[in-house]
């Protein structure tokens, strides 16, 4: 690539429920965006959007509701639908062609004006075969800890770590929504969802609207003393029915390969310094870190055990709490990655991890069992 | 600006009521053509842009996790654009950036609509808000209705003159639809017939309006690179432009619509355009209803504002005119929603590389390719070249 493209900074709400208009939402957050970067709305040189109209409140067509709030208007901009990550290298590219110097991400999800995330995803499925039989989010998860847990032998109390680490990190997050010191006994206690999943073991349903602004090279050095660098992208889709995919060796292997190819990492271990996961149930923690190369096949439930997911761990993963602590659906991969951008920069106030933080994974999932990944690596 | 970027082909279902296929395999009607006609494997694609309405018109929500498998995207990256009406044109401007990035090669770019599987009024119904314009909008031709008088009012346009000028283009591009295999309604219609249609919405009467279709469009965007070992005439994006407007329908003028002139200049500007009537050999305007493809040819420059009626009835925009608008039979005679921006650049690269069959302008070397969405609130253009 002939420019590098750097975030230069980063806006976001909490995720508790608010009770402020939606479209004031959109606007503060753009403005508070604008002002901590000291630019205008008229120096944005394109604005691309991430929502789903499934998790949009009742309003049809998403983009054209907060276009104007947004900061959009009469610029040339777009919009991608249900994960927010592909925005955000949707904007990247739209950098790296030469028409534009600097790109606005936004993500947009008001989690409390539409109905439970279960009831939305149910309408991922089939008309035909699938949504009679009441799949969902929740249910595919099912199904892939059940045999998650048969075929390497990861037990309940390793899922239920994912829960107690990542709420507990939570507390010290500002932008998280549930936060609490749990112990395993406490997950293992709360009610059974949908079975073996339990209430605590699945993300809760939340606000979160957020902004960020990249640059060029030369614009974002300008901008700020801190630019955080694009790095890596990778990205991969799985098949649609359940049956036809191997849901303990998904696509996130080859996002995470193209990504780090692209970043020239080489041993994710040693060169990620810390890693946003997007884990809407607890052993997807587990799962995912195996695909990102950060443990072996089936030794995810080792590597809780062994603390090296914790903030004082050798890779810390989610130190924000992650997705069972806040999960705006369709922004929430970008959240992912705006804490793996404030950890780099060294803002990331209490939760700041001690060790040396010079690159950073984030990654987002949306689908079935993680039918479609995508994975940003940045860095200094 | 970017590296070059080529379009290696098409594929367009047959459009209609489509109830002899499921919607996954009326997206791999598209699929498979667009990889056919180019002789260009699924394999070697390095990405995939879909997109349809955003809202689940068909009863299916982030549709992209359903086709996975027909778009060929298990294993590759995708992106999912959407921006109402105007998807088919965001969709094509995603695909021209992927490329021009630099981060791939080959990007397979796919549109569709199984407008027959929802309530496609209903659905743009709900594109406003609940609160205040929901009660008195009623789907499309409402709010494209009240944009037609608005824009005869400030230009003064007699009734009779802007009647006369709709009824050309109904019965022209009704009748231009014969020539394109994969167009959805093909009449021969009479002044009369068109004339005392019933109204839909004043001043809209039944053939100044495009039909439900079920429809796909897919095409191949390409590096230099990619395009010259395929060997063969291709399309290059010469220029794209993309423009919205405030959310609120009063907010904004819609006679001289803002957003459409900044789209078209946008595309305009990078493609070195200063008159677009004489540059541009044919346009494939999006033209739902009859009035507003007349605002366009004003707020695209290819005439002064308050001169389209005179202009169209004199036959500068017709086949054989200065600038032929629409040859294909445009939107008015087939709408797939999330596919008909994408037909338009589909038609739109046909003509350039001389590939558009009995519908073809001859020598047609610069085109231009158009969509629109929203609550009358976005424009994107995109203008093709037969030179890279």
């Amino acid at each position: 690539m002939a420019d590098r493209v750097g975030i230069v900074e980063v806006a976001m709400t909490p995720g508790a429920e608010s009770k402020d208009n939606f479209l004031d939402q959109v606007f503060r957050t753009s403005k508070e965006l604008l002002d901590k970067a000291g630019i205008s709305r008229d120096e944005v040189g394109t604005v691309v959007s991430a929502s789903s109209d499934v998790f949009h409140g009742g309003v049809s067509c998403a983009s054209s509701y907060y276009w104007d709030a947004g900061a959009a208007f009469l610029k040339n901009a777009s919009r991608q639908d249900g994960e927010s990550l592909f925005a955000f290298i949707y904007a990247v590219m739209r950098i790296l062609s030469g028409n534009y110097s600097t790109a606005m991400v936004l993500g947009v999800c008001k989690g409390s004006e539409n109905p439970a995330n279960d009831m939305l995803t149910h309408f991922f499925t089939d008309p035909f075969y699938q949504r009679q039989i009441g799949l969902n989010e929740t249910v595919a998860a099912a199904l892939q800890k059940r045999e998650y847990m048969t075929k390497y032998r990861i037990t309940e109390e390793q899922c239920a770590a994912v829960v107690v680490k990542n709420l507990g990190n939570a507390l010290k997050n500002p932008y998280a929504h549930v936060k609490k010191r749990v112990s395993v006994e406490d997950v293992l206690a709360s009610e059974m969802v949908m079975e073996p999943l339990r209430k605590m073991e699945c993300a809760p349903k939340s606000e979160g609207m957020i902004a960020m602004l990249l640059a060029r090279e030369d614009v974002a050095v300008k901008l700020t003393d801190k630019p955080v660098w694009f790095k890596g992208y990778g990205s991969s889709m799985d098949h649609f029915y359940l049956g036809d995919r191997d849901l303990l060796n998904g696509q996130l292997g080859t996002a995470a390969a193209k990504a780090y190819e692209m970043a020239g990492i080489t041993n994710p271990k040693k060169e990620i310094h810390v890693a946003e996961i997007c884990e809407p149930y607890s052993f997807q923690e587990l799962l995912w870190c195996e695909d990102l190369g950060f443990c072996d096949r089936g030794k995810g439930g080792k590597l809780i055990e062994s603390g090296a997911t914790g903030p004082g761990g050798k890779i810390p993963v989610n130190p924000s709490g992650g997705v069972l602590a806040h999960n705006p659906y369709v922004t929430r991969g970008l959240y992912r990655l705006a804490e793996g951008f404030l950890q780099v920069r060294g803002q990331a106030g209490e939760r700041q991890l001690g060790r040396k933080v010079t690159t950073a994974l984030a990654h987002g999932t949306h689908g079935f069992a993680g039918q479609c990944h995508a994975v940003v690596i940045i860095g200094k | 600006m970017g590296r070059p970027v080529a379009i290696l082909g098409s594929g367009q279902t047959v459009h209609g009521r489509r109830f002899d296929v499921s919607y996954p395999e009326l997206v791999k009607e598209a699929v498979d053509a667009v990889f056919e006609t180019t002789g260009i494997s699924p394999a070697d694609i390095d990405g995939v842009v879909f997109g349809t309405m955003p809202s689940m018109m068909e009863g299916v929500a982030l549709t992209h996790f359903y086709f996975a498998d027909v778009l060929r995207s298990v294993g590759k990256p995708i992106l999912k654009t959407e921006t109402c009406g105007s998807t088919g044109v965001s969709l094509a401007i995603t695909g021209y950036y992927w490329i021009a990035s630099g981060m791939a090669d080959l990007v397979l770019v796919v549109g569709s609509e199984k407008m027959h599987e929802g309530d496609a009024q209903a659905t743009m119904t709900t594109v406003l808000e609940p609160f205040y314009q929901r009660f008195f909008i009623s789907g499309a031709p409402g709010v494209f209705s009240m944009q037609s008088q608005g824009w005869t009012v400030r230009f003064g346009i007699p009734e009779d003159k802007i009647r006369a000028a709709a009824t050309k283009l109904s019965i022209d591009h009704h009748h231009d639809a014969f020539d394109n295999p994969y167009a959805h309604i093909k009449k021969r219609l009479t002044e009369d017939e068109v004339n005392n249609a019933r109204i839909i919405t004043y001043p809209v009467r039944l053939w100044d309006v495009c039909p439900t279709s079920d429809g796909a469009c897919a095409m191949l965007f390409a590096s230099e690179k990619a395009a010259k070992k395929l060997g063969k005439k291709v399309a290059w994006v010469k220029g794209v432009g993309y423009s919205g407007d405030e959310y609120w329908f009063g907010d904004s003028d819609k006679a001289e619509w803002q957003c459409a002139i900044s789209a078209s200049r946008q595309a305009y500007e990078m493609a070195g355009i200063k008159n677009p009537r004489k540059e541009l050999d044919v346009a494939e305007v999006y033209n739902p209803f009859t009035f507003q493809e007349l605002l366009f040819y004003e707020c695209f420059g290819f005439c002064g504002f308050g001169e389209a009626c005179d202009l169209t009835l004199k036959g500068v925009f017709g086949r054989d005119g200065e600038l032929p608008i629409s040859p294909s039979g445009g939107v008015l005679c087939t709408n797939p929603i999330g596919a008909t921006g994408l037909n338009r650049v589909a038609e739109a690269a046909l003509q350039v590389t001389g590939q558009a069959g009995a519908h073809q302008i001859p020598g047609a070397k610069t085109s231009l390719a158009h969509a629109m969405g929203g609550v009358v609130q976005f424009n994107g253009v995109m203008i093709l070249g037969s030179e890279k």
